[in-house]
């Protein structure tokens, strides 16, 4: 049966001609140097992929109107068959993406696998990731529950804020003066049609060029040399073993996650109840904290830079070396950035909150300041 | 434009309209040697009406001099005495043609004449008896629903207690004095001083304002109803209705007491049946069993509720059994009211229904929380699974790098 299979294709097409390429593909020597950080890529694939099977079956069931949105979901998580799983994995797998491809580019930057001839593979891969936080900003509205429509409004009202375009871009946003029915539609055109296509092509194009050009080696820039036939590992079955690993793992942490920590949907959005202290994602916090030290304009212009620099970076950087040690510019630009993250982001997460530290409670201002409350004195009984 | 001219002018005419007995206060001469009366008179509903002084006081108010003011045939009365007072504010509020432009009533006064206070003050010249000022002021008089009138619901009771509240001025008539301490620890009381209930049962609710008369054994019961709808009707189809006719049974009041009403609970059961019936009889036993119903339903109704906030808290969602919650929540509501039929059939059903409906509550939250467990017990089979997986493409990973250094 397979032969008359392979026969009956063979008849019509040059498949000898058609696996050469494959094969060679597929076999295709590595670099030494490949450790277990180089298969972050093919699991960020990997995530996209879920994301995309998921948001599938979440399509099933998921009515984009703001009347049916918020009990759609609660339907796919209550009484559809495995919704709760397919929901929660869709909600864990776009945080787990965001994460997986930033920690992509922070391999690709620590490695110098962005310089040149590969400066084209890294704008593209930064194209990649401010997509996946686009995803992750239009994905996060269509619950359509208090979080999420407080969020959009706030994430709405800062691209409003930008010169010249920001009112423009706002309405075009939202279908509106404010976030309602026709931001819903948009945000979900976005989510399901417009960005899954774009980032398809450009998954591609970043594939393409990744083997095209492949895996860079630690050598210096300009001295460079592939491994040959026979040098190096090979892609197939080595790399793909180790890429088998990770996966089985990742998959594991994702339906553990689901089930351990899910998603709660909480309350349908009320446009007339504005909650206390509304928060963006993880992901926009350290963004959204940076912002609020600084006048509206020059808010966004500092935070605007953040992704310029990041495109612009291999054109910056063009010293030959690749090997971290001996970047020591690159590597302090590298653990500050790392660490301004964090450290924003966490003050972000604790503002305006009130949180206790070593037995003592302290108030956080909307800056991230610590204000230490007086121990509440418990009301006499009569 | 002409024409809403004319319409402006028409209605500030109607709008600025008093009614013929209606003076200019300007012409009230009385105010030059009483300014302090008038002080206390200024802010009053009938001066912002422009009643002047002699619609109660007689007299001239026009005249300058003060004897012509006073003089006979003026009708003029320093202080009118009880009686006075009471005719002299029926001439206005007894007047339908007067008080129509107000939208008042005009019975008071004949209201007044049958009641308590009217018969000791008419039939038996008795000037202890209340009549329109004791309660309503007398210069300074507002609205009843003006916060600061002495009538006004929250001021009411203490009102009444200036006269009833007095041992002196109650001990001719043989009154208890303690009502206004009593009615403040009772429910309508505590509603009423506490929470600011302004509809809450009051003296006047009960036993009437210009009519006031202390209802009778067998109109206690129709007084109550008047709030209490539904506890009356059911009342009216069980067993202690007829005894309630006869005389035999104080409708609401052999059970429930009178001022001093607390918030029931099922413990009457265990008291106020008892000072009628034996612990052993059949009346009693029927007493206990919707008793236990109540109970039953009301501690099943509150772990509900517990359940439902705990599954909420832990994530859950618990529609359906919030839906269910309320649900039996109205059943164990509605037997507040039906207990009165102390028909054990009747309590019965919806002891049945809340019953049912707070054991579907628990079925469905442990039915959500087993399918959670389940869930985390799920990753133990997946993980083994992931572990077998890893162990195996490991090995051989490992294989394939130990074929090449050989």
């Amino acid at each position: 049966m397979r032969n008359y299979i392979k026969q009956w294709f063979a008849r019509r097409f040059d498949l000898e001609g058609m696996n050469k390429p494959l094969q060679k593909q597929l076999h295709k020597p590595l670099p030494k140097h490949i450790n277990w950080f180089h298969t972050l890529g093919s699991m960020s694939l990997f995530l996209f992929i879920s994301q995309v099977l998921t948001g599938i079956l979440l399509l099933v069931y998921y009515r984009p109107t703001v009347g049916e949105a918020f009990e759609s979901v609660k339907f796919i998580m209550t009484t559809a068959h495995a919704g709760w799983l397919y929901r929660q994995i869709h909600a864990w797998g776009a945080n787990l993406m965001i994460l997986v491809v930033f920690l992509h580019m922070l391999r690709t930057f620590l490695t110098g696998s962005f310089k040149r001839p590969r400066e084209l593979t890294w704008v593209v891969g930064v194209v990649i990731f401010i997509l996946t936080l686009v995803f992750g900003f239009t994905g996060y509205l269509l619950p359509w529950n208090q979080l999420a429509y407080w969020a959009t409004t706030v994430g709405t009202e800062i691209a409003g804020a930008v010169p010249w375009i920001g009112e423009f871009t706002k309405t075009l946003l939202r279908g509106g003066s404010g976030v309602g029915g026709e931001t819903l539609s948009r945000f979900f055109v976005i989510h399901v049609i417009v960005l899954p296509w774009l980032l398809f092509f450009i998954v591609a194009i970043h594939l393409f060029l990744v083997r095209y050009q492949g895996i860079a080696t630690m050598d210096p820039v300009g001295e460079e040399k592939q491994p040959k036939e026979g040098e190096g590992i090979p892609f197939f079955p080595h790399h793909v073993l180790k890429e088998g690993i990770v996966f089985f793992i990742l998959l594991g942490i994702l339906i553990t996650l689901s089930v351990v920590a899910p998603f709660e949907l909480g309350e349908k959005a009320d446009p007339l109840t504005t909650p206390y202290a509304i928060k963006p994602e993880w992901y926009f916090l350290p963004m959204y904290q940076v912002i609020k030290y600084f006048p509206k304009l020059i808010g966004i212009f500092v935070t605007g830079l953040a992704p310029l620099l990041l495109l612009i970076w291999p054109f910056l950087d063009k010293s030959r070396e690749k090997r971290l040690l001996r970047r020591p510019i690159s590597m302090t630009i590298g653990i500050l950035t790392i660490f301004s993250l964090l450290f924003f982001g966490m003050l972000g997460h604790l503002s305006e909150t009130k949180t206790k530290f070593f037995g003592k409670t302290y108030e956080f201002d909307i800056y991230g300041r610590p204000h230490a409350v007086a121990a509440e004195v418990p009301a006499r009984s009569p | 434009m002409y024409k809403a001219k004319l319409f402006f002018w028409l209605f500030l005419g109607v709008g600025l309209a008093v009614p013929a007995f209606a003076r200019d206060i300007k012409n009230n001469n009385c105010i030059v040697c009483h300014a302090d009366q008038w002080e206390q008179m200024k802010e009053s509903i009938h001066a912002r009406h422009q009643i002047t002084c002699d619609r109660c006081h007689g007299g001239d108010p026009a005249q300058e001099d003060m004897e012509a003011a006073k003089a006979p045939g003026t009708d003029f009365v320093a202080v009118p005495d009880k009686k006075q007072t009471a005719e002299r504010c029926g001439q206005c509020h007894a007047d339908v043609e007067a008080m129509n432009f107000y939208g008042l009533p005009t019975d008071q006064l004949a209201r007044y004449k049958t009641s308590a206070h009217g018969k000791l003050l008419f039939d038996h010249g008795d000037e202890h008896g209340a009549v329109c000022t004791d309660c309503h002021g007398y210069h300074d008089v507002v609205a009843v629903m003006d916060p600061q009138s002495p009538v006004y619901p929250l001021n009411l009771p203490a009102t009444c207690n200036r006269c009833h509240g007095d041992k002196a001025v109650m001990a001719p008539y043989k009154h208890p004095t303690d009502i206004f301490e009593k009615y403040k620890k009772s429910v309508h009381g505590v509603a009423l001083f506490e929470k600011g209930d302004l509809s809450v049962a009051n003296c006047v609710k009960c036993h009437g304002s210009h009519g006031a008369m202390p209802p009778g054994v067998k109109e206690i019961g129709a007084t109550c109803g008047k709030c209490h709808i539904n506890e009356k009707r059911y009342f009216l189809e069980g067993p202690h209705a007829q005894a309630s006719q006869d005389g035999y049974f104080s409708e609401c009041a052999s059970c429930h007491d009178y001022h001093d009403i607390q918030r029931p609970d099922t413990n009457l059961y265990n008291t106020a049946c008892l000072n009628c019936h034996s612990e052993g009889d059949e009346a009693f036993k029927r007493g206990q069993k919707i008793k236990e119903m109540i109970d039953s339903s009301s501690r099943a109704l509150s772990d509900a509720g517990e359940l439902v906030k705990q599954a909420a808290m832990e994530g859950i969602f618990v529609d359906e059994e919030t839906a269910a919650l309320e649900e039996a929540r109205t059943n164990v509501l509605e037997m507040a009211p039906r207990q009165h039929s102390l028909s054990v059939e009747n309590i019965g059903e919806l002891y049945g229904k809340a019953t049912a409906l707070t054991q579907e509550i628990q079925n469905g939250v442990r039915t959500k929380r087993q399918s959670l467990r389940w869930r985390k017990i799920a990753l133990v089979p997946l993980w083994i699974f992931i572990f077998l997986m890893v162990v195996v493409l490991r090995k051989k990973y490992d294989q394939l790098k130990g074929k090449e250094h050989e």
